[in-house]
């Protein structure tokens, strides 16, 4: 069953059309990524399914509500970890995690608890988020993301940025979270996509090229690796 | 209610963390009060303008431009590290992110005008002269709330309207507008067509305000008195302080779901 549907949607800022028609759907409780290059279109369609910014056309219901009636409804429900970590930068771990906590009115200290040991945040609770490297600063963004314990996580973009060490215990944590959620993830680190992902929406210049799984793609583009896969599909399309 | 009350905490958690807060709403006070004093003092102490019961009404609203500059600041930068953007995809609603800035400049806006009067204080011991009479004190907070308020819209306005880089130079060139137009160290009262045009602007007649409920004389050795000006000037900042409310809420919610 589908948790989102996309339809025909497009997006135009002022000047550039950033999503041309794009439809998808995205299953329950999967790891749905999209992967794109950089100016794929991969952050607006993020932005425009958490209501951050205005769709210019199209359909899209989020768990079988109407993004555009209905998003205080859907925002009880979602929440992302933007490609900006976006954290409060002068306070401490803890003190983002609680102030979020508070947000959403959950003072489960057990979850609480259960997300700072998921990420490993234990050691840093005191520090303020400024002085933390950059993969403790994405585990923090995703930590807070899960506080409203939603039904549907967006990831924009997780590992930007990060050394490979950082880059391979955040997959670990995210791992972690699959099947417990539906999770979408955008990347344009080809192997990020092939590790964690269970489907794939391949994006370029604000189109869907193609939607499946990793071993889908490689089949149907006759090649042996992702790599080759997702340079065939873009490029049989220019 | 909560939500704001959250929000106005961590606002005011980063503002103390954040050591330019002190510089600008503590020092900047403090230093322009001592260094008038100091001015008055070794000038032959004979400039009305400087004297502890003028001065100072001048400088806790010229102070308030400072409440102005750092609220601007930590909306800009909270726009620009997607802070705002992602609490804006939580259940959080306008009026929580408003008040919950506002309430905090008011905070602020409370304690400076509490440390510019103790200040103030301690100058008029040191100067042997008299302090501003108790309940007028207690008034002046009450005098200063429209200009508080004013600052505080324009400090959320230009941080939601300017990014990090610009907020701070449109702030500075209102904070240089509201010493000068304010009369805080000029006196006004002799410029004749230039005073006019002030009493037009927001700062001047809350200074004027001030000065009345203070018991100050003017550079003409005239005592500031509720005349027909006052109701003017109180109608005159009240304008402002609306409009400024009503362009703030409007130029949040238009800029949250803009694609800036
Ligand atoms: N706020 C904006 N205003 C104008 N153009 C934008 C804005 N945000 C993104 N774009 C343009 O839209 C296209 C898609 O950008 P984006 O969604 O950020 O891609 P990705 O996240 O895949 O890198 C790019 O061409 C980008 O320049
Ligand atoms: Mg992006």
């Amino acid at each position: 069953m589908s948790i989102i549907s996309i339809n025909n949607l497009t997006k135009d800022y002022k000047t550039t059309r950033a999503l041309k028609g794009v439809s998808l759907e995205i299953e329950q409780g999967k790891l749905f990524g999209l992967l794109g290059v950089n100016g794929a279109g991969k952050t607006t369609l993020i932005k425009i399914l958490c209501g951050l910014t205005k769709k210019t056309s199209g359909t899209i219901t989020v768990n079988g509500l109407n993004l555009d009636s209905d998003i205080n409804s859907i925002k009880q429900i979602i929440d992302v970890s933007p490609q900006e970590t976006a954290v409060a930068t002068n306070l401490t771990v803890l003190e983002n995690l609680e102030f979020f906590a508070n947000i959403y009115n959950s003072c489960d200290k057990e979850y609480l608890n259960n997300i700072i040991n998921t990420f490993g945040l234990s050691g840093v609770l005191n520090q303020t988020a400024k002085t933390l490297s950059g993969g403790y600063k994405r585990r923090l963004s995703i930590a807070i993301a899960l506080i409203s314990k939603p039904k549907i996580l967006f990831l924009d973009e997780p590992t930007l940025g990060l050394d490979v060490f950082a880059r391979r215990e955040l997959w670990k944590i995210i791992e972690n979270l699959k099947g417990k959620i539906t999770i979408i993830l955008t990347s344009h680190y080809l192997e990020e996509i092939e590790n964690l992902c269970d489907e794939v929406a391949i994006l370029s210049k604000g189109e869907v090229l193609k939607t499946g799984t990793v071993e889908d793609i490689k089949a149907q583009t006759n090649t042996q690796t992702f790599e080759d896969a997702f340079i065939k599909v873009v490029k049989d399309y220019e | 209610m909560n939500k704001t009350i959250n929000f106005a905490k961590r606002n005011f958690k980063e503002l103390l963390r954040d050591p330019l807060m002190y510089v600008f709403c503590l020092g900047f006070p403090i230093a322009m009060l001592f260094l008038f004093f100091f001015i008055n003092k070794y000038s032959g102490g004979n400039t009305p303008t400087f004297e502890v019961k003028s001065l100072t009404p001048g400088i806790i609203v010229f102070s308030y431009s400072f409440i102005m500059l750092t609220l601007a600041l930590i909306v800009s930068k909270d726009r620009q590290t997607f802070f705002l953007k992602r609490l804006y995809s939580s259940p959080m609603k306008d009026y929580d992110f408003i008040l919950g800035y506002a309430i905090v400049g008011f905070i602020i806006g409370i304690l400076q005008t509490i440390i510019c009067l103790l200040t103030a204080f301690i100058i008029a011991l040191i100067s042997k002269v008299e302090f501003i009479a108790l309940p007028n004190v207690l008034l002046l907070f009450v005098t200063n709330l429209p200009i508080l308020i004013l600052n505080i819209c324009l400090g959320i306005l230009f941080g939601t309207a300017f990014n990090d880089k610009s907020a701070p130079g449109i702030c500075s060139i209102f904070i240089s507008l509201s010493g000068i137009l304010g009369g805080c160290w000029m006196p006004l009262e002799t410029m004749g067509g230039f005073e006019t045009f002030c009493k037009f602007l927001p700062f001047y007649p809350s200074v004027y305000l001030g000065r009345i409920t203070s018991g100050a004389t003017n550079a003409l050795k005239v005592l500031y008195k509720f005349d027909g000006y006052a109701v003017v000037a109180i109608t005159t900042i009240f304008v402002y302080m609306i409009a400024s409310v009503i362009l703030t809420i409007f130029t949040f919610k238009k800029n949250m779901v803009s694609d800036k």
